[in-house]
């Protein structure tokens, strides 16, 4: 076969052809593995960044916002722009930025970076104010403008109510996780699912972000109104008795709900970072879960309840009361050392006759019916309430190496056991709830896909019957209408018990110098609709808790009822009469 | 007949014819080539579109999110309890004290009861984001279309 004359030409032209596709292919992979490519993405051009999603807003129970999110912004410098750094700085030293932090970081940038972070989450005030200057400086035919300096917008956490139930809500830093309280018992869902990617640190150069979802929206049991009026009441008590701190909770005692807790000292949120100053040392973020201590008198309720339970006493039971009563060898007397002769149950409890409770523990009830009621109370077990970092307090049992048989009547009027303020809620819940104890809870419900669940209640267990309920409280409502109780209020009947309770040393022994002084109560009687339990610690105008907490009770009450509509006994029996 | 098979045997050996035959081949795939290039570039150029539009419009959500959580805050520290307080107390309001109080029964007063943030119909029906023209067969194509057409004789 001949030849074509110009086949030579064809062929030349293919080789080539073939030589220059293949000589673009070595070219594409030898700069995909170049050094120079490698190094680019090492020396901080390109980062590992996480792209976190919308945390999840924080209602109170009417859809008041108690945390949300804010626009706070990145502040970058684009160095390809070659920034004037003297200019540069000036405006952000007007602008308030702390230049220490910033002169840091670009001391740390590496020599070809194109892009760096001057600061983060700066506020949109502080933001404005440096765009202002930003477009102010724009088109300086000196070249000193800010035209280098690049925003970010992102979201950020904010607390509009500053520091009102700061200590159940704990809160956010910077690296989206919480701590403490509401942020840190729900960080997983309020936080959502981030998402971790490689980017360009020039947020100009990343075309598309991901999409994440938003965390869930949540809702507290807390009453916003009913926990601003606990605080200022607790604020005023502390400055009237100049007690070292104070608890106040309030509860629903048919549902657990938490419709106000208030502990001291309080943090403004939106300044975190004064967690540490706010809080010196060991002092507890959230006392009424989280400070364990000897409650004092305001456990006889428990011990009596626990008595009329088991049938030992009625009360009517009439004894004599001594000046004084020994239990396991030691002498135990009465708050005021001396003897009150012949009382009744209701008597003991109005007067607060420690000589009696013990009677009743040690005499009657012996040790193992007393714990087994005190452990159904679920003294010396955490509630299990939906905060983070409660404590359970300490029940010593007959068996355990510290217990000693004294124990047995000073635990019957709240010494030598320790208890945090949400387990005397709870153990109470049972008196007032016909006899059902129910779980403390903060979480209303929680939103998820435009739905709404709600908790349920959920009922802990039934330590006494309801009839012992019912004869507890007619009880207590007696006994302070016999005292004239300053807890009080007019219109409508409650139940209430004070304690007043010595402060045990870590050495041993107790301080003779400062006591605890508690209430609780709930109401109205006959339809309970709260619980308050108010505990000042180491008051110094007073040590009788008669005289200190039961006051700040009939505030809280006197707030409630208007807050939670209860109407005066008289107008809601009319009103069911109807 | 001897004739007619010399004719055409010559024009089938005639060079010119046999290259016009294969510039006429070449010439038809050329164009069936551009056409499906053509076909495809249309094609991509739409979809890059459209996919530059969506990004627009997810970071407009975004952004939009943003200022919405933003000012949603902001109302929230507006109607803050203290800040509620400082606007009464420049109003001239004084907090009630319990003697001031009266409780009145309204028949039929409902007292303010917890809140229902669920959004009902925040979630749409799901409908095919890819037409079914992309999906489905000729002959589903056809037989739908005929479906169709017929059931927009049958309106009145």
């Amino acid at each position: 076969m001949k030849r074509h004359p110009h086949a030579w030409r064809y062929l030349s032209a293919a080789f080539i052809m073939a030589v220059v596709g293949i000589a673009i292919l070595v070219q594409i992979v030898r700069i995909q593995n170049s050094p120079e490519v490698a190094g680019v993405i090492n020396q901080g051009n390109y980062i590992w960044k996480d792209f976190y999603p919308p945390r999840g807003e924080i209602y109170d129970r009417h859809g008041n916002l108690l945390a949300g999110n804010k626009t706070v912004y990145e502040i970058g410098l684009d160095l390809t722009a070659k920034p004037d750094m003297p200019t540069i700085m000036l405006a952000l030293q007007m602008t308030g930025l702390n230049l220490t932090d910033i002169n840091y970081r670009i001391s740390q940038v590496p020599d070809n970076a194109q892009y760096i972070v001057l600061d983060d989450f700066i506020s949109a005030d502080k933001a404005d104010t440096l765009m202002t200057l930003q477009k102010a400086a724009h088109g300086d035919p000196t070249g000193k403008n800010l035209d280098a300096i690049y925003f970010k917008a992102h979201y950020g956490r904010s607390y509009p109510e500053n520091d009102l139930a700061s200590n159940v809500l704990g809160f956010v830093t910077e690296d989206n996780h919480g701590y403490l309280g509401i942020e840190e018992k729900y960080d997983n869902i309020l936080a959502g699912i981030p998402v971790r990617m490689l980017v360009p640190a020039d947020p100009r150069r990343a075309t598309e972000y991901p999409t994440i979802p938003p965390g869930q929206t949540i809702i507290l049991t807390i009453d916003r109104e009913i926990q601003a009026a606990v605080e200022k009441i607790l604020d005023q008590a502390l400055e009237n008795t100049r007690a070292s701190s104070g608890t106040i909770v309030v509860m629903d005692p048919h549902t657990g709900e938490i419709l106000a807790m208030s502990s001291t000292p309080r943090l403004n949120l939106n300044d975190y970072q004064n967690v540490k100053t706010v809080f010196p040392g060991e002092t507890p973020f959230n006392r009424a879960i989280s400070q364990a201590y000897e409650p004092g008198s305001v456990a006889k309720i428990l011990t009596m309840a626990g008595a009329l339970d088991s049938g030992v006493v009625k009360p009517e039971t009439v004894t004599f009361v001594p000046e004084f009563i020994v239990v396991g060898g030691f002498k135990i007397f009465n708050w005021d050392g001396g003897a009150w002769g012949y009382q009744d149950m209701t008597g003991c409890l109005a007067n607060s006759l420690n000589v009696c409770l013990a009677w009743v523990s040690d005499r009657e009830m012996g040790s193992a019916s007393f714990y087994s009621y005190m452990q159904r109370f679920g003294l010396g077990h955490a509630t299990g309430i939906d905060l983070a970092q409660e404590t359970s307090g300490r029940l010593k049992l007959p068996g355990d190496s510290d217990w000693t048989p004294v124990e047995l009547g000073t635990n019957s009027y709240g010494q030598g056991v320790s208890v945090t303020p949400i387990q005397m809620v709870m153990a109470a819940s049972a008196l007032a709830n016909d006899g059902q104890m129910v779980f403390p809870h903060v979480l209303y419900a929680q939103i998820q896909d435009g739905k709404q669940s709600n908790t349920k209640t959920q009922i802990v267990g039934s330590p006494i019957s309801a009839s012992t309920a019912h004869t507890i409280s007619e009880m207590l409502a007696n006994s302070l209408e016999i005292e004239s109780s300053g807890a009080l209020v007019p219109g409508y009947r409650l139940a209430g018990k004070t304690g007043t309770a010595q402060i045990p040393l870590p050495g041993g022994g107790y301080d003779q110098s400062n006591v605890n002084t508690s209430f609780i109560g709930w109401g109205p009687v006959d339809d309970p609709r709260f619980i308050v339990y108010v505990w000042l610690e180491k008051p110094q105008t007073n040590k009788a808790a008669s005289v200190v907490a039961a006051p700040i009770f009939k505030q809280v009450v006197e707030k409630l009822v208007v807050l939670l509509d209860v109407p005066p006994d008289a107008v809601r029996l009319q009103m069911i009469g109807r | 007949m001897n004739n007619v098979t010399q004719i055409v045997q010559k024009v089938r050996q005639a060079p010119w014819r046999v290259q016009r035959q294969w510039i006429g081949l070449f010439l038809l795939a050329l164009v069936l080539m551009a056409m499906v290039a053509g076909i495809y570039l249309n094609v991509t150029v739409r979809a890059t579109l459209a996919g530059r539009e969506t990004i627009a419009l997810r970071a407009s959500i975004t952004t939009n999110q943003r200022v919405n959580a933003d000012l949603e805050t902001q109302l929230a520290g507006l109607i803050s309890i203290e800040a509620m307080r400082r606007r009464a107390e420049t109003m001239d309001f004084q907090p009630a004290n319990p003697d001031d109080i009266t409780y009145v029964a309204v028949p039929g007063y409902l007292s303010q009861s917890a809140v229902d943030l669920s959004t009902p119909g925040i979630n749409p029906p799901v409908v095919p984001i890819i037409l079914p023209e992309y999906t489905e067969s000729w002959f589903d194509y056809f037989i739908n279309q005929q479906a169709s057409s017929a059931s927009a004789g049958d309106q009145p």
